[in-house]
C-alpha cells in the first residue's frame, strides 16, 4: 500500500529550501506579468471605465 | 500527540468509534450538498451558455440560489465540521465530552438546512407562495420566505454549538495537561472558530433583527444598506472559514502525504492568529461600489486587505517548504527537479498541490478584485464567479474531496474502492476548472454580466479583443461538464468505498513539525488576547461606517440616498466620535477625500 521507499533523514538545519525559494519568485514574475497585462486590458483596451 | 506506527496503526474509527460515526455523518451531508450543488451548477451552465435549456429562464435565480447555498453555504460548513471534529479528537487525543450534545449541534445544522433548502426550492412550485429567490448574498432589497432565515439562524446556531464542544474538549483536555502547548491542530480548529464567533455577529443581528421579521411582516422597510454592510461584515470572514479547514490539511495532512512533515509549527500559529485578527475588518472591499459609504472607509478596508495577503503567501511559503522537505528525503534533487520526486499517484496529495496551484491562480484575480479603482472594471461581471470558482470552488472543494481520499478509510475501516479513478478525478477537476474560470474571468473583463440567465442582451455585442464569445461560452459549458462527470466520479468512488470489506490497520499518524511548538512564543496561544485585539479592530473599521449608515437612513428606514455623501458623512462622523484625536486624524483623512 506504501509507495514510499527508504527515506533519508535531514534535519532542521542541513534542509535549504531553495526550490521554494525558486517557486516563489516565479509567482512573483508572473503576478507582474499579470499587472502590466491588466494595464493594458484597463486602459487601453476599454474606454476609461471610472473618471474621478 | 500519539507515537502510533506509520502505518498498521488503529485507525481513527478504532480509537474513537462514536466521534468517527458523526465524522461520517457531517461528511455525508457535505456530499449530498456538493452534489446537489452540481447538479444545479451544471443545469445554469448550459442555460446562460445557451446550450441546453431544460427550464424557463424565470427559475434561472432558484437554481442559482440552491447552486450558491448548497456549495458555499451546506457543503463548506458541514464538511468543516466534520474536518475539525475529527482533527481536535485525533490531536488531544481524547473523546469529546459529551456525543450526545455533539448529535444535538449536528442535527439543529441538518434541520436548519433541510427548511433554507425547502424554501428555495419552493421557488420551482408555482402553486405555493413560498420562494426564496434571493441569491447565497441573501441582504436586503431580495426578500426570501421567513422559512429561509429561521433555517439559516438555526444551522448557524448548530455552527456555534460545534465550536463550544471543541472548547470543552480542550478544556478538559487542558486540566489533565496543564503546561502542555495546545496541539496544531486543535490550536487551528479554536482560532477559526473564535473568528466565525466575530464574524457571525454581523450575520446574526442582519438576519434575527432585520431579515427574519421583515419577512415575517413585522415591519414594511429595512435599511438595505445596513443589511448589505451587516452581511458582508461576516461575507469575507466567512471565505477564510471555508478556507481554513483546507488550510490545516495543507499544514497537517499534506506534508505527509509528500513524505517529509511540516517545516514549522509556529510559522503555522502565526498564519492562524492573522487570519483571526484580520478577516473581519476588511469586509467593506466587497461594497467598493456600493453608495453610502465614504470613499476613506472603502480605503481602510483595501489597505486592510492587502495586510491580510500576508497569512496567505507566508502559507504558500510554509507549505510548499514542506513539501520540498518532502520531495528531498524521497531523493528529490535540483531547484525543480524535486518536484518529480513528490507523490503524484496518489490522489489525495495531487488533489491538494492541485488545490494550492489554483489557489495561486486565484490570488491574482483576488488582488484584482481587491483594488479600489480596478474592482469597478470587474465588478459584478462573470469574473467574479471566475474569480471564486479558483477559490471555493477549487482551493476548498478539491481540497476537501482529496483529503476524503486519505481520511475516509481511517473513518470506515474500508480502503478506498480506486485510487486511479480518484487521481483521474482530481485532474478532471482541475482541467474543467482551468478551462470554465478561465473562460469567467476573460468575458467578464469584456462586461459579460455574472447572476444572467441570457447574457445575450437584444441588439448589443459584447466585442472581446481577441476570441469570440462563442468561444468561451464553449469552455465555460466544456469546463462545467468535466466538474459535473469529476463530481459524479468523486460521490461513486466513496458510495463503493462504502460497500467494501473491512480491514484493520488502515490508520495514519501525522508526524510533527521540523520546527516544533516548543520554539515558538507561548503568547502566541493566549486566545483571550487576539480575539480582544480583534475586536478592537473590527470596532475600529466598522463602527464609523456603521453610525454613519445607521444616522443618514435610520434603522428601519428606507436606505440612504445615493449623493453626494463625503460633505455629510464629515459632519456625522464630528457628532459621533467623541474621541477628540480621531476624530481630527480622520478629519484630514476626510479633507484629504474631498480635494481629489
Ligand atoms: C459542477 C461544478 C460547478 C459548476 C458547473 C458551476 C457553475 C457555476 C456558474 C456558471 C455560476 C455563475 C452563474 C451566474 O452568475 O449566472 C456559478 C456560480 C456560483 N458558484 Fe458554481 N459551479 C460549480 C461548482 C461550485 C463549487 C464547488 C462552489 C463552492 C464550493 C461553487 C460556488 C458558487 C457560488 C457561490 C456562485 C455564485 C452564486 C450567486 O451568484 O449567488 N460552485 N457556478
Ligand atoms: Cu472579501
Amino acid at each position: 500500500m506504501s509507495t514510499e521507499t527508504a527515506k533519508k533523514e535531514i534535519d532542521h538545519e542541513d534542509f535549504d529550501p531553495k526550490g521554494t525559494l525558486a517557486l516563489i519568485l516565479l509567482y512573483f514574475v508572473i503576478l507582474a506579468i499579470l499587472w502590466i497585462f491588466m494595464y493594458f486590458i484597463e486602459f487601453l483596451g476599454n474606454d476609461l471605465t471610472v473618471i474621478g | 500527540m500519539s507515537d502510533a506506527l506509520e502505518s498498521g496503526a488503529p485507525s481513527f474509527l478504532d480509537q474513537f468509534p462514536d466521534e468517527a460515526k458523526l465524522v461520517r455523518a457531517t461528511l455525508w451531508s457535505a456530499f449530498i450538498a456538493l452534489i446537489l450543488g452540481g447538479l444545479f451548477g451544471i443545469i445554469q451552465t448550459l442555460h446562460r451558455t445557451d446550450i441546453l435549456r431544460v427550464m424557463d429562464s424565470s427559475y434561472y435565480y432558484t437554481v442559482l440560489t440552491a447552486h450558491g447555498v448548497l456549495m458555499v453555504v451546506s457543503f463548506t460548513i458541514f464538511f468543516l465540521v466534520g474536518v475539525f471534529t475529527w482533527a481536535v479528537v485525533r490531536s488531544l487525543d481524547r473523546p469529546l465530552v459529551d456525543i450526545r450534545y455533539s448529535w444535538t449541534w449536528y442535527g439543529l445544522m441538518v434541520v436548519g438546512t433541510l427548511m433554507a433548502v425547502v424554501a428555495v426550492l419552493g421557488g420551482f412550485v408555482d402553486s405555493t407562495e413560498m420562494s426564496a429567490d434571493v441569491l447565497f448574498t441573501f441582504y436586503a432589497p431580495l426578500q426570501a420566505h421567513p422559512l429561509f432565515y429561521g433555517g439559516l439562524a438555526i444551522f448557524l446556531i448548530g455552527s456555534w454549538l460545534a465550536g463550544v464542544d471543541w472548547f470543552r474538549a480542550w478544556y478538559a483536555w487542558k486540566r489533565e495537561h496543564p503546561d502542555e502547548r495546545i496541539p496544531l491542530q486543535t490550536f487551528m480548529a479554536l482560532t477559526t472558530m473564535l473568528m466565525w464567533y466575530i464574524a457571525s455577529i454581523g450575520i446574526a443581528i442582519a438576519v434575527v433583527v432585520f431579515l427574519l421579521p421583515w419577512s415575517l411582516g413585522l415591519f414594511d422597510e429595512v435599511n438595505a444598506l445596513l443589511t448589505r454592510t451587516l452581511f458582508w461584515f461576516w461575507g469575507h470572514p466567512v471565505v477564510y472559514f471555508w478556507l481554513m479547514p483546507a488550510y490545516m490539511l495543507w499544514y497537517t495532512v499534506l506534508p505527509k502525504l509528500a513524505g517529509g512533515r511540516l517545516f514549522s509549527d509556529p510559522l503555522a500559529r502565526v498564519v492562524f492568529v492573522l487570519f483571526l485578527l484580520l478577516s473581519t475588518p476588511v469586509g467593506i472591499h466587497h461594497q467598493y461600489v456600493d453608495p453610502g459609504i465614504a470613499e476613506g472607509f472603502k480605503f481602510i478596508a483595501m489597505t486592510n486587505t492587502m495586510f491580510l495577503l500576508l497569512p496567505s503567501l507566508l502559507t504558500a511559503f510554509t507549505v510548499v517548504a514542506s513539501m520540498e522537505y518532502g520531495a528531498r528525503r524521497r531523493g528529490g534533487t535540483g531547484l525543480f527537479g524535486w518536484l518529480r520526486a513528490l507523490p503524484w499517484a496518489r490522489p489525495a496529495f495531487t488533489g491538494m498541490a492541485l488545490a494550492g496551484l489554483m489557489f495561486a491562480a486565484g490570488g491574482f484575480s483576488g488582488m484584482i478584485n481587491a483594488g479600489m479603482n480596478i474592482n469597478y472594471l470587474v465588478h459584478n461581471t462573470l469574473w467574479v464567479p471566475g474569480h471564486f470558482h479558483l477559490t471555493v470552488g477549487t482551493a476548498v472543494a478539491l481540497t476537501f474531496m482529496a483529503a476524503t481520499y486519505w481520511l475516509w478509510p481511517q473513518l470506515t475501516n474500508k480502503p478506498l474502492f480506486s485510487r486511479p479513478i480518484g487521481l483521474l478525478q482530481v485532474v478532471m477537476w482541475f482541467v474543467g476548472m482551468a478551462l470554465m474560470s478561465n473562460a469567467m474571468h476573460v468575458s467578464g473583463l469584456f462586461g459579460v454580466p455574472r447572476r444572467t440567465a441570457e447574457p445575450e442582451y437584444q441588439g448589443f455585442d459584447f466585442t472581446p479583443a481577441f476570441g469570440t464569445m462563442n468561444e468561451f461560452d464553449m469552455q465555460i459549458a466544456i469546463g462545467g461538464t468535466l466538474l459535473f462527470i469529476s463530481l459524479g466520479l468523486f460521490i461513486g468512488n466513496v458510495v463503493l468505498t462504502s460497500f467494501g470489506t473491512k480491514q484493520s490497520s488502515l490508520g495514519e499518524d501525522l508526524p510533527p513539525a521540523l520546527s516544533g511548538p516548543s520554539d515558538s512564543p507561548v503568547v502566541l496561544d493566549n486566545l483571550k488576547l487576539w480575539v480582544g485585539i480583534a475586536l478592537v479592530l473590527v470596532v475600529l473599521a466598522y463602527s464609523l461606517p456603521l453610525a454613519s449608515i445607521i444616522s443618514r437612513g435610520g434603522l428601519f428606514g428606507p436606505g440612504v440616498g445615493t449623493y453626494p455623501m463625503i460633505v455629510d458623512t464629515f459632519s456625522a462622523l464630528i457628532e459621533s466620535v467623541a474621541h477628540a484625536g480621531i476624530t481630527e486624524t480622520l478629519a484630514q483623512f476626510e479633507v484629504g477625500v474631498i480635494v481629489q
